[in-house]
Parts: structure tokens; sequence; C-alpha cells
């Protein structure tokens, strides 16, 4: 999950419009940056295409996460549901479905924000190389 | 029940919380610690903090008493309090972090550049807050009532008059003392005592008053549970969580956005501990005090069985320690919802000045108290819930489309917000007059953030698209502002 959140940085790295750069399915930005390229100005406008990357990323890491946890989710409790003799088995003199329900969702919460927290750290620090290069 | 230990728990916390508030007091001398304790807090004393403030009267007593009503639905409410952090952290605490604000009517306006979005944001912000503060206030006469014999509205006033003063006196920065030691108060409160019934019904004594598989029928087990309700209510408590006004003030007291992820995280596990105990509570509640339900006090099961199940000193120690929790519970809660309040209000109307925020403060203690005292308590952390359904369909869409879409615009955030606020609050206040007429439609009223939230979600994308040609000029430098790492110190 989290390679595939990392990995938008990564395509701007090859087609980002370098100074002297051409060949970019941005073209628009490529075309209004270059007046300015002796001016030392290109530098904000390639800033901001890195940073409009950045935010689709970040976006897209944080969607995979959310629908991760969702249908991780959802799968447990439709376990829970489905596994027959569940709601007649007691440990402790509670059924082990209600067990399950109350206690099972916890732990993979923690892990996605875990996960979530390293992969957006990541982006940031990919985001951070690309700009300290310049 | 001794009233004398309903008395004692009570006075322990309102000093021991005062006395953190004043200590913060001598430590907080600007506008700026004030208003967010100067954005310095570590993130475990922050996490604390959170934690504290989030935990309110629904989940130190609510949960319980829902388990012990309702059954395995019950179970659903912690896990969404919970996942709701989760989607804070996804979606919302970094990129606010670093948006500057100091609330949330001051994101929408930097975000949006329009004062007319800031109006309905704080409009929406003071609606949500004083409804919050309500079910506090109930939780209080209730558990004032059941320990100390005294009449209910003694308990709605004495919290109302504790927290004005505390927040008055010590704004942000004490604020966020005293709410992190109300968090860990809250969980020993509940942690001791279910450590300890477990250890003492172990000896197999007192006998429970229902066999297990009366305790939990599967009628009432997680395969029985109505899909759509379920489904609604975790959009409400998954989306509410991240417009509630307390949480997101929090948020800026973090000292940059990569502390901001770390704290949440710390709160996902603050949180995913404390839960286990109301829900055990819950449990055992079904099977040694299942004539709570019947008799209408199903939120003041986690007062009673201590005392129910441990005879003497040791019992009322137990009760004693459970009773300082709640308390402990409504104060915090409620703070922090005053803090927010009083920091919208006293920058909307009263100039940002230190005193229009203690002015602000009061102000905002005391109109809940009204209502408070007025209106009769449903179900805590029922009545909870659908302060989340209302925030998740109102300041949730703003929020996240104005930190993820650069195409928000404000007359799109004002349509969404306004045709969020009147569908759900119309099925919230209007629910039991509907429903009386068409009996079908009672679960889509009774629960309606999952239909709520994607009307409102849309209508803000669909009037932005409209008007598109009034796209905020500095949307793109903000949006970067928000999600480009700060600057390191070197």
């Amino acid at each position: 999950m989290s390679d595939e959140g990392a990995s938008p940085p990564a395509r701007v790295r090859v087609t980002a419009p370098r100074p002297g750069g051409a060949a970019s399915p941005a073209t628009g930005t490529v075309d209004r940056a270059l007046p300015h390229v002796g001016a030392g100005a290109p530098t904000s406008d390639i800033a901001g295409v890195y940073a409009r990357s950045l935010i689709r990323s970040q976006l897209r890491l944080a969607i995979v996460f959310a629908v991760g946890f969702v249908a991780a989710t959802a799968l447990f409790v439709l376990a829970i549901v489905l596994v027959p003799g569940l709601d007649d088995s007691f440990v402790f003199g509670v059924p082990v479905s209600w067990l399950l329900l109350g206690i099972g969702v916890y732990p993979l919460t923690i892990t996605v924000g875990g996960l979530y927290v390293r992969a957006a750290s990541r982006n940031e620090a990919r985001y951070r190389s690309l700009t300290e290069e310049e | 029940m001794n009233p004398v230990i309903g008395y004692a728990a009570i006075a322990a916390v309102a000093l021991a919380s005062a006395l953190i508030g004043f200590y913060g007091l001598r430590i907080s001398r600007t506008t700026s610690d004030f208003y967010v304790a100067s954005r310095t807090v570590r993130p475990w004393w922050n996490a604390s903090a959170i934690g504290g403030e989030y935990l309110s009267a629904a989940s130190f007593l609510g949960i319980a008493g829902l388990i012990l009503l309702q059954g395995a639905g019950g179970l659903w409410f912690p896990i969404g309090y919970t996942a709701g952090y989760l989607m804070l952290l996804l979606f919302v605490a970094a990129p606010l972090r670093r948006s500057g604000a100091f609330t949330i009517p001051d994101f929408t306006e930097a975000r949006l550049e329009s004062i007319w979005a800031r109006r309905v944001t704080s409009t929406l912000v003071i609606v949500v807050g004083w409804f919050y503060i309500v079910p506090q206030l109930q939780g209080a006469a209730l558990t004032v009532r059941i320990t100390t014999g005294l009449p209910s509205w003694v308990g709605s006033v004495a919290v109302a008059i504790i927290v004005g003063v505390i927040v008055a006196a010590g704004g942000m920065r004490s604020i966020t003392f005293v709410q992190a030691f109300q968090f860990w108060l809250k969980l020993t409160a509940l942690a001791v005592p279910v450590v300890a019934l477990l250890l003492i019904l172990g000896g197999g004594e007192p006998a429970p008053q229902l066999t297990p598989a009366e305790a939990f029928p599967p009628a009432a087990g997680p395969a029985e549970l109505d899909a759509y309700r379920t489904v609604s209510l975790m959009v409400a408590l998954l989306l509410g969580t991240l417009g509630l006004p307390h949480v997101l003030v929090r948020f800026y007291t973090n000292p940059d956005g990569v502390a901001a992820r770390r704290t949440t995280v710390i709160v996902l596990v603050l949180l995913s501990v404390f839960y286990l105990f109301p829900t055990a509570f819950g449990l055992l509640g079904r099977a040694f005090a299942p004539d709570l339900a019947a008799s209408g006090e199903a939120d003041a099961l986690v007062l009673l069985l201590p005392g129910r199940l441990v005879p003497g000193i040791g019992g009322e120690l137990l009760t004693a320690l459970v009773i300082a929790g709640a308390f402990a519970a409504f104060l915090s809660t409620s703070s922090g919802l005053v803090v927010s309040l009083a920091g919208v209000i006293s920058q909307d109307l009263l100039g940002g000045s230190v005193r229009g925020f203690r002015i602000a403060a009061i102000a905002s203690s005391f109109i809940p108290l009204l209502v408070a005292l007025t209106t009769e308590s449903a179900g805590l952390a029922g009545s909870v819930g659908l302060v989340f359904a209302f925030t998740a369909s109102t300041l949730c869409p703003m929020l996240i489309l104005g930190i993820w879409w650069r195409g928000l615009t404000a007359r799109g955030a004002i349509a969404g917000m306004v045709a969020g606020a009147v569908l759900s609050g119309a099925a919230i206040l209007g629910g039991p007059l509907f429903s009386a007429a068409a009996p079908a439609l009672r679960p889509f009223l009774e629960q309606p953030a999952a239909w709520t939230v994607p009307i409102a979600i849309t209508v803000t994308v669909l009037v932005s698209r409209a008007d598109r040609h009034r796209i905020p000029r500095g949307a793109d430098a903000f949006l970067t502002r928000l999600h480009v790492p700060e600057q390191r110190v070197r």
C-alpha cells in the first residue's frame, strides 16, 4: 500500500521540467517557465509542480489507507458474522463474536495509523530531496 | 449509596483541576499562550491532553450504558470514536497544523478569503460546541443525583461554574496540563475497578444474575445489527471527529505538522487502551446488573456496578474512584469545548483580546447550562452521536475539500455547510415528528449521516464548480503551505 502511495513523486522526478529539460507532458508549465530561466524565477514554478505532485501523492496515500481500513474492518466484521458457532462459544462467559468485535478493530486502527505516518513522511522526505537539489 | 463518597470524590477532582489550572496560569502570560499554548506542547503531553479532552461523558458512562441496553450495537461506538482519529490523521492533522490558523473559522477565512464563509463556520462551531457541552452537563446531573442524592441541577451548575472559572483564568496552556492529568485519571478510574472486579468475580462470587446465553443473546449480537444504522453511525463518528472544534484547536498546539501526526498516532494508542474498559464494564453489566437497563438507568452502570459487586469499604473506594473519573470526563470535555468556543467567539465578536476570551469563556459555559437544565437526557452516547452526525454533515466536507481540493470556493463551502446543517438538523430535531407520520423513514432520521454527508459534499462540489471563476487567488499558495513540510531548523 505504502509503495503505491509513494510512487507519484518518483514519476515527477523523471518528467518534471528541469532547466533545459523540454520533453515533458506538462508543456504549459514549461512554456511559461522558459522566459524566466535567466532570472532564476523558474524555481518557483518548478516548486509549484513539485508541491502539486506532493499534494496529489499525499491525497492518494490518505485515500488508499482510508479505503484499506474500511475494507479490512468490513471483512473482519463479515467474518465474525459468517463464521458459524462464534455466538455459542464462550470465553470468560462472553461469546467470542462479542469479544472479537469489542477488541479486534483497535490493533488494526493503530497499525494503519503507524504505517500511514511512515509513508507520509517518506513522501515529504522525497519532496525535500527534490527541492533541495535545486 | 453513601453520599460522603460522592462529595469527597467530586471535590477532590475539582480541586486538583483547579490547582493544575492555576499552576498553569503562572506560565501562561501571552495572548498566544491563552489561545494555543504557544504551540510548544510535546507529543506525549499533547496526546494525553487530546485523549483527556475527547473522552467525554459519552465515553466514560455512555458506552457501557449502551452495551447494557442494546448489546453488540454499543460496541460500535468506541470503534467509531477511535477510528475517527484515524481519519483525522489521514486527512487533516498535519495540513491543519501547518495552516497557521488559531481556530476553524480562521482556517476558513484564510483558505477561502471570505468573511461570509468565516461567519457561517463560526456559527456552526458555536452550535456544535454548545450541543456537545449539553450531554456533559446532563452526565454531571445524573452522577450527582445517583451518588449524592442531591437534585440533578446541582451537578450541571457545578460543572458549568468550575469550567467557566478554570478556562477564564488559565486559557489553553493551563487547560493542556489539566486535560493530560484528566486523561490518566479517567483511565485509572475505569481500569482499576475493572481489574478488581475481574479478580473478585474470578472467585465465583457473587454469581451473575443471568447465564451467559441469557446475558448475550444472539439476537443482540454482532450478526443481528441493522446494516444501515451501523454504516450511518460509522460515517457520523469517522467523519464527525474531523470537525469537532475542541479536537481541532488541540492540533494547533503541536510544534509542526510531523509532530501533529506523531501525536495523533499516540492518541490512537491511548484511546484503544482506554476503550477496553468501558467495553468491559458494559459486558459485565449485561451479566451482573441487567435490571439497570429495565429501570432506565443504564447510563449509571459504571457508577453503580463496583458498589453492587464489591462489599464494604473496597466497594466504596472503587465507587469514589469511578465518580472522580466521571467528573474528570465532564470537566475536561466541557473545558476543551469552552476554550475553543471562547476562542471563536472572542475573535469574531470581542476583538481577540485576553479579556474578550474570558468574557466569551463565561458565556460559552452558561448557555449550554440553560439548555441542559430545560431538557431531558435521552441517553448520553446517543445524543453525542447525533452531534457527530451534524458535524460530519457540515464542518467536515468544508475542511476536507478545503485542504485537498483547490477548486473549493467560498460559495460552494457556504452552500454545502448550509445544506448539511439544514438536512441533518431537520432529521435530528424533527425526527420524532416525521417518523410518527412515516415509520419507514425512522432509521434514516435517527441516523442521518449516511445520506446527509454525501449530499453536503455533492452540493459543495457542484456549487464550487459553477462558481469556478471565483476560486480564491491564494488557493494554490495556501494549499502548498498546508502540505509542504516545514523548513528544518539547522
